[in-house]
C-alpha cells in the first residue's frame, strides 16, 4: 500500500516535470518557430504576416555575402570553442588544485570579461591591436571571443570540480598512471558534463556575438551576427531567416543523424554478441 | 639516533622541495595559459581603460592624454546612480525569475539518463545559435497589434480590441529569461548531476520527506553550480542593453546603453572608461558580500 | 604530445556532436594547432590560431575572388591599378547590381562591410583603424571633427567629374566628401487612426497622442526638434535653451511608444505618428500599397532635419585610385538613378533624380512642399556633453 503511494506520487512528480519541461521547451522554440514561418513571408522586411512564398529561399542562394558570412561564424565559434575549452579545462583544475602566486588575482580578472561591457574591452582590445600594428581579421575576432569564452567556461567547469576530493586522482597515480594519463583516464569523465556545458556555452557565445565581432572585423568580412545586426536598422530581410531555418533543419538533421546510426551500431553489437 | 634523526630531516626537506617542483610543472602547465591570456587580454586592456578614465575628452572626441579627474567628477551626477540602481533592479529581477525557472528545469534534466539529459540540454541550446537579435523580434512578431495573439483574442471574444504587448515591461522580463536561461540551467545543471544518488535514498530512508531532503541536501550539495548561475545571469544582465531597446522600445536606458553611447555616438572615452571602471567596482563588490553573506569559505569558487 | 592531441579530439568529439556539416571538419583540421601551440605560452597560440584564421578566410576570399575574375576577364585592367576596394557603410543602401558592374569596369573586388550605427565608424576612426578600409560612410554632422582631428584624405576632385552632378547649395566640408543620399527626419502620421491633425513639431506634446508616436532616437536628432519648437536654434549651445528642450522632450517621452522600429509599427497599427526618415516613410508606404492612409504631415513654419550620408577616404586608404574612380562611378547620373529605383531615398545628385524613373519621382513620401525649409546638424563641440547629460535624464526618469 504505502509503496505503491510512493510510487503514485513519483509519478505523478515525473508527469508535472514532464509538462514542466515541454512548457519551458516551447517558450524556448516559439520565437524560433517563429522565425521560420517568416522565411515564407511574401513582404520585402518582415512587419506581420502577408502571404506564404518561397521565393526567399532562390533569394538566400545569390546571396553569397549571407552565407559567407555564416561559414565565417561557424569556423570562429568552432575555433572559440576548441581553444576555450581546452584553456578552460585545464585552467579550473589548475586554478583549482594548486596554491600560486597570483591565483587570486588571476580569478578575479576572470570576473572581468563577464563584468564589463562587451563594448568597453571591445574598443580596449581595439586600440591595442592597431598600435601593436595587428592586421584586423579573424585572429583578432577569435581572440575577442576566447577572452570572454573563457571566464564562462571556466565558470562553469569549476562548478562541476568544487568539493571533489582527488582521492580517485591519487589513487590512479599511485597505481603508477601519470598525470596526463590520470587526466584523460580519471579526471576528464568525472568533469566531462562540465566541461561539455563549457562548450556549448562558449559555442553559443561566440555564434551569436556581435559587439566583439562588430569592432575587431576587417574590412573583408564579418560575422553573420554582425551583418544582422547591420540589416536591423532597416529592417531584416526573410532571407536570413532562410538562412536560419535552413541551419536549424541541418542541425535537426544531423541529431536525428546521429541517432539512427548510433541505434544501428548497437543493434549489430548486440547480434554479434548473440552470435 | 640523531644522525638518523638528521637524515630524516633531510629527506624530508628533499621531499617537500620534489613536492613543490613535482607540483609546479603542472601547476604552470595547466593554469599558465589562462593565467596569461588573462593577462594579455584582459589586464592590459583593462589598465589602459582605467588609464583613459583619468584622462581628458579632447573636442573632437578623442581622447587628450592630460591627467584629468573630470570623467569621476561626472559621476558624482545623481542622474548614474539612478541608472546603477535600475540596471541592478532588472538584474536581480531577472536572476532570481531564471533561478526559479531554471532549477526545476535543471533537475528534471539531471535526473535523465546520461544520454538523455545530452541531447535535452543539446535541446535547451539550439534557439542560441539562431541570433538573438532576431529571436527578440519573433517576440514583437508574435505579440503585435495585428499578430497572431492578439488575433486569438479578439477571435475567442475576450477582448473587443488589441491589447498592447509590444513595448512593455511584460515582454522586456520574458525576452530576458528567454535569453539567459540557459546560462542558469547548465552550471546547474552540472551540479545537480554529480549528486550522488545515494544522499537521496539515504535521506528518505532515514525518514527525510521530500522537501526536507531538498532543503537539508540537494541545495546546499548544488550550491557551487547555484552560485555558478548567479554569476554568469546576474553579472552579463547589468550590462545588457538589447533586450529592453528591442522589446521595452528603448525607452528605458541601463548602464550598458550609457557606456555604450559614450565610446558610440557621444564620443566620450574617458566618462565610458570611468563608468565601466564604476561597474566592475560595484560588481566585484557584490561579488564580495555575497560570498561573505552566504558564507561561501573560499572568495574563488569562480 | 600525442596525448594532448587525443585529449583534443575527445573534446572535439563534444563538438561535432553539436557542430553540423563543415564544422566538424574544422574541428577536426584546427585541433592540431592549440595542441602546437599549447606547449608555448597562451598568447603564440592566438598567433598560430591567427594565421590559421587567416588561411581559411583566404580561401573562401579566394574562391569569390577567381569569380570575380572570370566575370571581369575580358576587360581590359588598368596596369597597376589596385584590385581591390575596401568599403565600410550601411547595408541594404546600394545596389548588388552597381557594385557588379563597378567590379566588372574596373576588373577589381569589392569588399563590402557593414556598420549599424553611425557611431561605428567614427570609433574605428578615433581608435585608428581607418586605414582598414579605402572608403567610409559617414554623416554631414561628424564631417567637421573628422576634418579637424585630420582622420579623413582631402579628395582630389579633377579624378571625379562627376561630381559636378551633386548640388552644392548642401554640401559641406566638399574638399572632403562626397555625399551620396540623403535623408529628411519629418513627421508621417496614419490620417485615419491619427485623433489629430499635424502641422507643427508642438502638436507632437498633446496628450490625445499618448502612446501613439514612435520615433528616431539620439541626443543630436531629437534635441534640435525640441529647440525649434521653442523658436531656438536647432544647434544650440546654451546650456538653458538645452535644458528647456529637455522640459519638452519630456513631454513628447510621454507620447512615445518606442524609438525606432517606425516602419515596422506604423505598418502593423503599433504606432499613428512617426518622426523617421523619408526613406523609411517610403518603404512604409509601400508597403501598405493600395490601402495606404500614411500622410507626411503638412508642416507651416517648422524647418526639418535633412542629414547627408557621404562617403570619406580615410587617412591612410590603401586604394585611394579605385576609391575614386568608385565616388566617380556613383556620381553618374544613370548609375545613380537605377540605384535610386532600388533604394528610393532622397539623392543630392540632381541629374540623377532627373533621370530617375515617374515612380521615384513620385513617391508620395517625398511629395512635400517645405523641402527647402530644412537645418543641418552641426558640430556642437563640448555642448555635446550638455547634450548627453540632458538626453541621458530624458531617459533615466525617475
Amino acid at each position: 500500500m504505502a509503496v505503491s503511494k510512493v510510487q503514485k506520487k513519483k509519478k505523478a512528480f515525473s508527469i508535472l516535470g514532464s509538462v514542466y519541461a515541454v512548457i519551458i521547451y516551447a517558450i524556448l522554440y516559439i520565437p524560433v518557430a517563429v522565425m521560420m514561418l517568416f522565411s515564407f513571408n511574401d513582404q520585402r522586411y518582415n512587419y506581420y504576416w502577408n502571404g506564404f512564398t518561397t521565393k526567399w529561399y532562390g533569394k538566400l542562394f545569390e546571396n553569397s555575402a549571407l552565407i559567407g558570412s555564416l561559414w565565417y561564424s561557424l569556423i570562429i565559434a568552432v575555433l572559440a570553442t576548441l581553444i576555450s575549452v581546452f584553456i578552460g579545462t585545464i585552467g579550473a583544475l589548475g586554478l583549482k588544485r594548486f596554491e600560486f602566486k597570483g591565483r587570486k588575482f588571476i580569478n578575479n580578472m576572470l570576473y572581468i570579461p563577464i563584468i564589463v561591457p562587451e563594448i568597453v574591452l571591445a574598443v580596449a582590445l581595439l586600440i591595442i591591436f592597431l598600435n601593436i600594428g595587428t592586421a584586423l581579421g579573424m585572429g583578432t575576432i577569435l581572440i575577442g571571443h576566447c577572452t570572454f569564452c573563457i571566464p564562462y567556461a571556466i565558470v562553469t567547469i569549476k562548478g562541476r570540480i568544487s568539493g571533489d576530493d582527488n582521492s580517485l586522482e591519487e589513487a590512479s597515480m599511485d597505481l603508477g598512471a601519470n598525470r596526463i594519463q590520470t587526466f584523460i583516464r580519471v579526471t576528464l569523465p568525472s568533469i566531462m558534463p562540465g566541461v561539455m556545458s563549457a562548450a556549448f556555452l562558449s559555442f553559443t557565445l561566440s555564434i551569436d556575438d556581435v559587439v566583439m565581432s562588430n569592432m575587431l572585423a576587417g574590412a573583408k568580412q564579418s560575422t553573420l551576427p554582425v551583418l544582422i545586426l547591420s540589416m536591423n536598422k532597416a529592417g531584416v530581410t526573410p532571407d536570413v531567416n532562410a538562412l536560419t531555418t535552413i541551419m536549424i533543419l541541418v542541425i535537426v538533421a544531423a541529431m536525428i543523424l546521429n541517432n539512427v546510426i548510433k541505434a544501428a551500431l548497437k543493434k549489430r553489437q548486440n547480434k554479434e554478441v548473440a552470435i | 639516533m640523531s644522525k638518523k634523526l638528521d637524515d630524516n630531516s633531510d629527506l624530508k626537506q628533499i621531499g617537500k622541495k620534489r613536492d613543490v617542483k613535482r607540483k609546479t610543472l603542472p601547476a604552470l602547465a595547466m593554469a599558465g595559459p589562462v593565467s596569461l591570456w588573462m593577462i594579455l587580454f584582459v589586464t592590459i586592456p583593462m589598465l589602459f581603460i582605467i588609464y583613459i578614465s583619468f584622462m581628458s575628452r579632447g573636442v573632437f572626441g578623442d581622447v587628450v592624454y592630460k591627467f584629468s579627474g573630470e570623467s569621476y567628477r561626472t559621476l558624482m551626477d545623481a542622474t548614474y546612480f539612478k541608472v546603477i540602481l535600475k540596471s541592478l533592479r532588472v538584474a536581480v529581477f531577472t536572476t532570481v525569475l531564471c533561478l526559479l525557472v531554471g532549477y526545476p528545469f535543471a533537475y528534471y534534466i539531471a535526473r535523465k539518463p546520461k544520454e538523455t539529459a545530452a541531447k535535452l540540454i543539446m535541446l535547451i541550446m539550439i534557439p542560441f545559435w539562431t541570433n538573438s537579435l532576431m529571436r527578440l523580434n519573433s517576440w514583437l512578431l508574435v505579440f503585435q497589434t495585428n499578430g497572431p495573439v492578439n488575433s486569438f483574442l479578439q477571435w475567442t471574444g475576450m477582448t473587443d480590441g488589441p491589447i498592447t504587448f509590444v513595448y512593455t515591461d511584460g515582454l522586456v522580463v520574458l525576452g530576458m529569461i528567454t535569453n539567459m536561461l540557459p546560462f542558469a540551467v547548465l552550471p546547474m545543471y552540472s551540479s545537480i548531476e554529480k549528486l550522488n544518488k545515494s544522499f537521496l535514498e539515504a535521506s528518505a530512508d532515514l525518514g527525510a520527506n521530500g522537501a526536507t531532503t531538498f532543503r537539508k541536501i540537494t541545495l546546499p550539495l548544488t550550491f557551487p553550480g547555484i552560485f555558478s548561475s548567479i554569476i554568469l545571469v546576474f553579472i552579463p544582465t547589468l550590462g545588457i542593453y538589447t533586450v529592453s531597446d528591442m522589446l521595452g522600445g528603448g525607452k528605458v536606458l541601463y548602464i550598458g546603453n550609457i557606456i555604450k553611447n559614450q565610446f558610440g555616438a557621444i564620443r566620450n572615452w574617458p566618462l565610458g572608461a570611468a563608468l565601466s571602471v564604476l561597474l566592475i567596482v560595484i560588481t566585484m563588490l557584490l561579488i564580495f558580500l555575497y560570498t561573505r553573506f552566504a558564507s561561501i569559505e573560499d572568495m574563488e569558487v569562480v | 604530445m600525442k596525448k594532448i592531441l587525443a585529449l583534443l579530439l575527445t573534446m572535439g568529439l563534444t563538438l561535432s556532436l553539436t557542430a553540423c556539416g563543415g564544422g566538424t571538419k574544422d574541428s577536426g583540421n584546427d585541433a592540431k594547432e592549440p595542441a602546437a601551440g599549447g606547449e608555448e605560452a597562451g598568447g603564440e597560440e592566438a598567433g598560430g590560431e591567427e594565421t590559421g584564421g587567416e588561411e581559411a578566410g583566404g580561401e573562401e576570399a579566394g574562391g569569390e575572388e577567381t569569380g570575380g575574375e572570370e566575370a571581369g576577364g575580358e576587360e581590359t585592367g588598368g596596369g597597376e591599378a589596385s584590385s581591390e576596394l575596401n568599403i565600410y557603410m550601411w547595408q541594404q543602401y546600394i545596389s548588388d547590381e552597381l557594385i557588379a558592374n563597378f567590379e566588372k569596369e574596373n576588373n577589381c573586388k569589392v569588399n563590402l562591410s557593414y556598420m549599424s550605427d553611425n557611431a561605428d565608424a567614427i570609433t574605428k576612426l578615433t581608435a585608428g583603424g581607418g586605414d582598414e578600409y579605402d572608403l567610409i560612410m559617414t554623416c554631414d554632422a561628424y564631417m567637421e571633427s573628422l576634418v579637424a582631428g585630420g582622420y579623413v584624405e582631402k579628395i582630389n576632385f579633377d579624378n571625379i567629374p562627376n561630381a559636378s552632378n551633386i548640388n552644392e547649395s548642401y554640401w559641406t566640408a566638399k574638399e572632403y566628401c562626397v555625399p551620396y543620399l540623403m535623408n529628411y527626419i519629418y513627421v508621417v502620421y496614419d490620417k485615419e487612426k491619427c485623433p489629430i491633425e499635424i502641422t507643427s513639431y508642438n502638436d507632437l506634446i498633446k496628450p490625445e497622442l499618448k502612446g501613439q508616436i514612435s520615433t528616431i532616437d539620439g541626443a543630436r536628432n531629437l534635441f534640435p526638434i525640441a529647440l525649434i519648437a521653442l523658436g531656438y536654434d536647432p544647434n544650440s549651445t546654451e546650456e538653458s535653451e538645452i535644458a528647456e528642450a529637455y522640459e519638452w522632450l519630456v513631454k513628447f517621452n510621454e507620447n512615445v511608444v518606442a524609438y525606432g522600429n517606425a516602419e515596422q509599427n506604423l505598418t502593423n497599427g503599433t504606432a499613428s505618428v512617426a518622426l523617421t526618415f523619408d526613406g523609411n516613410a517610403s518603404w512604409a508606404m509601400a508597403e501598405m500599397g493600395e490601402d495606404n492612409t500614411l500622410a507626411v504631415a503638412d508642416f507651416k513654419d517648422d524647418a526639418v532635419q535633412l542629414g547627408f550620408d557621404l562617403y570619406v577616404i580615410p587617412v591612410g586608404a590603401k586604394h585611394t585610385d579605385l576609391a575614386e574612380k568608385f565616388l566617380n562611378y556613383i556620381c553618374d547620373p544613370q548609375v545613380m538613378a537605377s540605384n535610386l529605383e532600388e533604394y528610393p531615398y532622397s539623392c543630392p545628385n540632381e541629374a540623377a533624380v532627373e533621370a530617375a524613373s515617374d515612380t521615384y519621382k513620385n513617391d508620395p513620401a517625398r511629395n512635400f512642399s517645405y523641402k527647402e525649409n530644412v537645418f543641418f546638424q552641426e558640430d556642437v563641440g563640448e555642448a555635446l556633453t550638455i547634450y548627453n547629460d540632458y538626453y541621458q535624464k530624458l531617459k533615466v526618469g525617475e
